[in-house]
């Protein structure tokens, strides 16, 4: 994967949320918290697994008012609280197959108003070429923390 | 996975292909939800057409229904465009949504500041 075709292998989302770090951390990382926000509209969350630190894995699946369930899933890279959340992702379709491994970054700088959310999400086509890229990714996110700071 | 995909891409883009039910597609996806009754509502054309229409976009899993008592709701699906959008596209959409809910769940958590 080379630099040039970055701009569609990831993507970065910026917000100003009026509310500390710390109430946002919260958010991502307590599974009561979670399930209160992170399937869309119609469809109802549960965490199966969160374990909020390098290494620990996550799972949260989403019904529908169908019967029908998909799920996210991955494991903790970076666990900052409350600045900085780095985990795999990866959809699960209704038969449990997962497709392409990707990467979120999300850093939560406090600011006069409240929080600045960035998140970065990068795609790799396999879990070979996610753990290549773990050395640069760190550095990417420093970068990028101080390109947003 | 291509496979897979093939036969799913073919019933997209054949719904997709009639403008009425883009229309609907475009409606729903700026309204979220709507009763069948208010997808119908701008198109001058039958209930029956509308219907037919909306089982042509549920086949191609671009919507689903929802029923709650005697309403029958349709909204686009969450993976609706997988097959025909970029994984970036898809992602953006997701996120974006599910930024909307942390923000409005973080607001209620956080005490307002009271202004001097």
């Amino acid at each position: 994967m080379s630099n040039a075709d970055a701009s569609e292998t990831t993507l970065r989302l910026e917000r100003l949320i009026p509310s500390p770090p710390e109430v946002l951390f919260a958010l991502w990382t307590q599974p009561a918290q979670l399930v209160r926000w992170w399937a869309p509209e119609g469809y109802e969350a549960a965490v199966h697994d969160l374990d909020a630190r390098p290494g620990g894995r996550w799972r949260v699946t989403m019904r529908r008012s169908d019967g029908g369930v998909v799920a996210t899933s991955g494991v903790y890279r970076i666990v900052e609280p409350p600045r900085r959340l780095v985990f795999t992702w990866a959809w699960e379709d209704e038969s449990g197959a997962r497709g392409h491994e990707t990467e979120v970054m999300v850093s939560f700088e406090a600011t006069p108003g409240g929080t600045r959310v960035v998140l970065l999400q990068r795609r790799f086509e396999s879990k070979q070429a996610r753990d290549n890229h773990n050395v640069g990714w760190s550095a990417c996110l420093d970068r990028q923390t101080k390109i947003v700071g | 996975m291509a496979a897979a995909l093939a036969p799913r891409l073919d019933s997209v883009f054949g719904a997709l292909a009639d403008p009425t039910r883009r229309a609907i597609i475009d409606r729903l996806l700026a309204a979220g939800e709507l009763s069948v009754g208010d997808v119908a509502a701008p198109f001058a054309i039958s209930a029956q057409a509308i219907s037919r229409h909306l089982q042509v976009l549920e086949r191609a899993g671009l919507i689903e229904r929802r029923i709650e008592r005697q309403w029958r709701f349709v909204r686009v699906r969450a993976d609706a465009l997988e097959p025909v959008e970029s994984w970036i596209t898809r992602q953006k959409r997701h996120w974006t949504a599910a930024l909307d809910r942390l923000e409005a769940l973080a607001a209620a958590q956080t005490p307002k500041r009271r202004k001097s």
